[in-house]
């Protein structure tokens, strides 16, 4: 039923995928992508646990119909760092105990990063900002806070 | 004290790589060829009866593969909780539902169950099933409940009218003359909301059933091995043949899958069945909170009684909860209730009654903390009311009448160890405890108090319900060792302290270890990720696995190196003779070791088989809070959080279960309830209708470690789990009262509360 091509740039390399024009983002990275890091916790942008970055804006995919990532850059936690060339956040977050269930991770560090890209050297507030569309049930947000401080000065020195 | 190696130190939690980076799987990510999607048809009704239901239609839909109802479905009776399969005899366990009946009792009760290709289908599959109701009258109150002429949700309620299991009764002493002889009684009624967990992962199942009747649940259980049990019972299958595990991760618990997740495996199974392909069934958000377990809400009456110098002398306390629908929970937390309730103070004289009462909205079951909460809230703000009334400063009182080591008390273990004590004063230090009393200047329109809660907890659920563990530890051919527990890692980190109690026990480097969990069939029995019991007791029987497999490396090394193994020590793998020098040859790597048994058909293989003891945490929570005297916003702004939590095994872990538990505390003190409309619809059934706490919400948090040694825990651990939730919300209505001289007995006080509190007052 009316399926479209959707194309568009993923963590740096270009895709194609057959979509429906009623799919979301989060369920094409999910279920057709198989991009599982990216979480769903609601479907309808309470929780931020789909966060990802769409042509440098942290966005929730759950919000996003897939048509409109034609031909947007899209990043996932799935593509800004690995085992060997972790990302700054990823370090940080495993460092001070900023996870725990994990569920909520990927989505804060997605909304984290979004932040340090424009701000690398943001307050206590506008990280708070920046995460307050993300939920995360388990750390009361302590350390979450603490680890986005920590990746900021990070940030500095290894870029 | 002796310096650990790996014990107390904040290592890195094993986890975390494969959570930080995305590739950390959970039940909701998981799939499988040839999979189905499910989804539920759930009542809009609070009670009714099912005078029809037509699927022929759903069925008809291409792409659906399966419909279940209560006509075509095992109509055997369960329990979602893991209550059915760790009752103590002689009590004995509730078994109230069907997978799906042809009677509903709350909004959101399963009715029906489709599979199809994709989660569309199945959606509009559900559109396509008639069902005629007729309604019958519902209930929502747990007091009005009892009443005669309430309608009967369940029958067979041999204590009264609605009240599922036994009453619970705890005396202890002379109440009524230990009342009749206090100088001062305060007597009070407090009333509790309902709190939901929101884990940040929903129940989540995928279900595969195999040609030869083979079960398999990828589930997001915290406790795969009684989730095994209950589903063995539901299908009549041999427990043998099913599986269930976590694939590996959890998205969180809190209490809200302590048994099944909610309905999500035994539906996903009998769909599975069915369609003979495997299913997938994840809840959405609102079907989360409608149809899964919730905090007890109900009514905490405190009668405390004290003489004039201050010494506690009598306490009363009485506990009714709102059970929801299904029993769940419901006969174990007003237990938890009445005996955490008691065992705070020195109190010579008391009683305990409580009990649950069925109603016609979502089933309440286990919440961290499990009835813990309640009791606190209102003992600890009827305990501020008589240090008023005796003129005493309220830490001070407390101080005087608190448990101490060694002390009787009403529970079936003994007092083993308190840091209660020092918990009060680095708490009472952190918060600037002094300054209490001078924080407003006349006519300021931010009040400011600061205000205090204590508490304790246990470590495990025995002697209350079945509690024992079992752990193998494994050595490898090459020295490395593999660990095998049957709990999960729900979150709190037990993938990490786990195999942190391994590796110090046995002597082993700690990359060398590699644990196995949440896996019914790699792993041995355990009861799961409850009760603050996961590093106690499921630590302890590694613990003791670690010390047999120790034992016999020392005794074949003692062979090898023809030394007596009493005078031998495995430290950072490395046997060698205690006290030796350097130079000292007669040393063997484990590495070496382990291959030289190997080449001689030899391997060491530690098992650990234990029924743990328990033994009460210990914790005091200073909250300073600011009153906006014109919205009636209450801001906390710091909390002191010092916990007696044994030995931290794990600092930075502990801290975390510290800083979660004390923001849900805050939570159920100013904003997170669900009420219902007067059909029994839920009002709060999203995220943001909840009033769920962000980022923004976080006052300065202080986690303070105190580590009273229990000489019951491993390597003097107790539990910390829950605790952080438990003294919060009376520590924060202290505080509100200290602001602003207003006395609230029901929370969460909510901006609208205090406003009208404070024009009332005005
Ligand atoms: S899943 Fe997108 S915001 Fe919750
Ligand atoms: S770590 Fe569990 S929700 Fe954030």
């Amino acid at each position: 039923m009316d399926n479209k091509i959707l194309k568009f740039s993923l963590n740096g390399e270009l895709k194609e995928v057959i979509v429906s024009p009623s799919d979301m983002l989060v369920d094409v990275l999910r279920d057709k992508l198989n991009l599982t890091g990216t979480k769903k916790g609601c479907g309808k942008g309470e929780c931020g646990a789909c966060t990802v970055i769409m042509n440098g804006e942290a966005v929730n995919s759950c919000l996003v119909p897939a048509m409109k990532a034609m031909d947007a850059e899209v990043e996932t936690i799935e593509g800004i760092g690995s085992p060997e060339r972790l990302h700054p956040l990823q370090e940080t977050f495993m460092d001070l105990g900023a996870i725990q269930c994990g569920f909520c991770t990927p989505g804060m560090i997605m909304s984290s990063k979004a932040l340090l890209d424009k701000n690398p050297n943001p307050g206590k507030k506008e990280v708070r900002e920046a995460i307050s569309g993300n939920i995360c049930r388990c750390t009361g947000y302590v350390k979450i806070e603490e680890a986005v401080l920590a990746a900021s000065g990070k940030y500095k020195t290894k870029r | 004290m002796k310096a650990y190696n790996v014990v107390g130190h904040s290592v890195r939690r094993l986890d975390a790589l494969e959570k930080a980076t995305g590739t950390g799987t959970f039940a909701s990510d998981y799939s499988l060829p040839g999979m189905l999607y499910a989804k539920v048809l759930r009542s809009p009704h609070a009670h009714a009866k099912i005078i029809s239901i037509d699927t022929s239609q759903a069925e008809k839909l291409p792409g659906v593969k399966a419909v279940a109802t209560y006509k075509n479905t095992p109509r055997v009776k369960f329990n979602t909780s893991a209550t059915m399969t760790f009752t103590v005899p002689a009590m004995e366990p509730v078994l109230d539902q069907y997978l799906f009946d042809n009677v509903v009792r709350y909004v959101g009760d399963e009715v029906a169950a489709v599979a199809a290709t994709s989660e569309k289908i199945a959606a509009a599959a559900l559109e396509l099933i008639k069902v005629e109701y007729e309604l019958l009258p519902a209930v929502f109150d747990p007091l009005k409940a009892m009443e005669a002429d309430a309608p009967v949700i369940h029958d067979g309620c041999k204590e009264g009218k609605n009240i599922p299991g036994d009453i619970v009764k705890i005396p202890y002493g002379d109440v009524e003359k230990g009342l009749a002889e206090s100088d001062v009684v305060i007597d009070e009624t407090f009333k509790l909301p309902v709190q939901k967990q929101v884990q940040m992962e929903t129940q989540a199942a995928v279900a595969r059933v195999s040609n030869d009747g083979k079960i398999t649940v990828w589930s997001s259980t915290q406790t795969p091995h009684p989730s095994r049990m209950i589903l063995a019972h539901v299908f009549s299958v041999p427990i043998s043949k099913v599986r269930v595990l976590n694939p590996p991760y959890v998205g969180g618990g809190f209490g809200v899958r302590i048994g099944l997740s909610a309905k999500a495996e035994p539906i996903a199974v009998a769909l599975a069945m069915k369609a003979k392909k495997p299913v997938k069934l994840v809840y959405d958000r609102k079907e989360d909170f409608i149809a899964s377990d919730t905090r007890h809400a109900g009514y905490v009456s405190v009668k405390l009684g004290a003489k004039k110098d201050g010494t506690f002398h009598a306490m009363d306390l009485k506990g009714i909860l709102n059970a929801g629908a299904y029993c769940s929970f419901s006969c174990e937390t007003p237990g938890v209730l009445g005996a955490m309730g008691l065992a705070v103070y020195r109190i010579p004289n008391q009683h305990y009654y409580g009990h649950s009462v069925y109603t016609n909205t979502t089933p309440a079951g286990a919440m961290r903390g499990f009835g813990n909460p309640q009791a606190m809230f209102a003992i600890e703000s009827a305990v501020d009311m008589m240090a008023e009334k005796l003129g005493f400063d309220p830490l001070q009182l407390r101080l005087k009448n608190i448990m101490q080591a060694g002390d009787p008390w009403c529970l079936p273990y003994p007092c083993s160890s308190s840091g209660l004590a020092e918990c009060m004063e680095k708490g009472a230090a952190s918060i600037g405890w002094e300054r209490r009393g001078s924080l407003n200047r006349p006519g300021a329109k931010i009040l400011r108090g600061i205000g205090v809660g204590v508490g304790t907890h246990v470590s495990n659920a025995w002697p209350f319900c079945v509690d024992y563990d079992n752990a193998y530890i494994t050595v490898q051919q090459d020295g490395s060792v593999l660990l095998a527990s049957g709990v999960p890692d729900i979150g709190t980190g037990t993938s990490t302290t786990l195999p942190q109690l391994a590796a110090e026990a046995l002597g082993v480097n700690f990359d060398q270890v590699s644990l196995t969990f949440g896996d019914t069939e790699t792993t041995p029995f355990d009861i799961g990720s409850h009760a603050s019991r996961t590093l106690y007791a499921a630590g302890t029987a590694v613990v003791a696995a670690a010390n047999d497999a120790r034992k016999q490396i020392l005794a074949y090394a003692g062979e090898y190196l023809e030394v007596a193994p009493e005078k031998l020590e495995l430290n950072d793998s490395i046997i060698y003779v205690t006290g030796q020098d350097e130079c000292d040859a007669r040393k063997v790597h484990l590495k070496d070791l382990a291959y030289h048994a190997h080449l001689r058909n030899k391997q060491f293989i530690g098992v650990g088989r234990i029924v743990p003891e328990n033994a009460p945490p210990w914790h005091a929570h200073f909250a300073e809070v600011e009153v906006n005297t014109d919205t009636g916003q209450v801001k906390v702004a710091k909390l002191t959080a010092a916990h007696d939590v044994g030995r931290a095994v794990n600092p930075v872990i502990v801290e975390g279960q510290i800083e979660g538990g004390v923001l849900q505390g805050i939570g159920y003190a100013l904003s997170e309830e669900i009420k219902y409309n007067e059909k029994g619809k839920q009002l709060n059934d999203s995220i943001h209708k909840y009033m769920l706490l962000t980022a923004e919400d976080v006052p300065e948090v202080d986690a303070i470690i105190v580590e009273a040694n229990d000489r019951s825990g491993p390597f003097g651990a107790k539990g910390v789990g829950e605790t952080g939730l438990v003294p919060t919300a009376g520590a924060i209505a202290n505080a509100v009262y200290n602001a602003t001289g207003i006395r609230f007995k029901e929370i969460p006080i909510t901006e609208e509360k205090m406003y009208r509190a404070l024009h009332e007052k005005a």
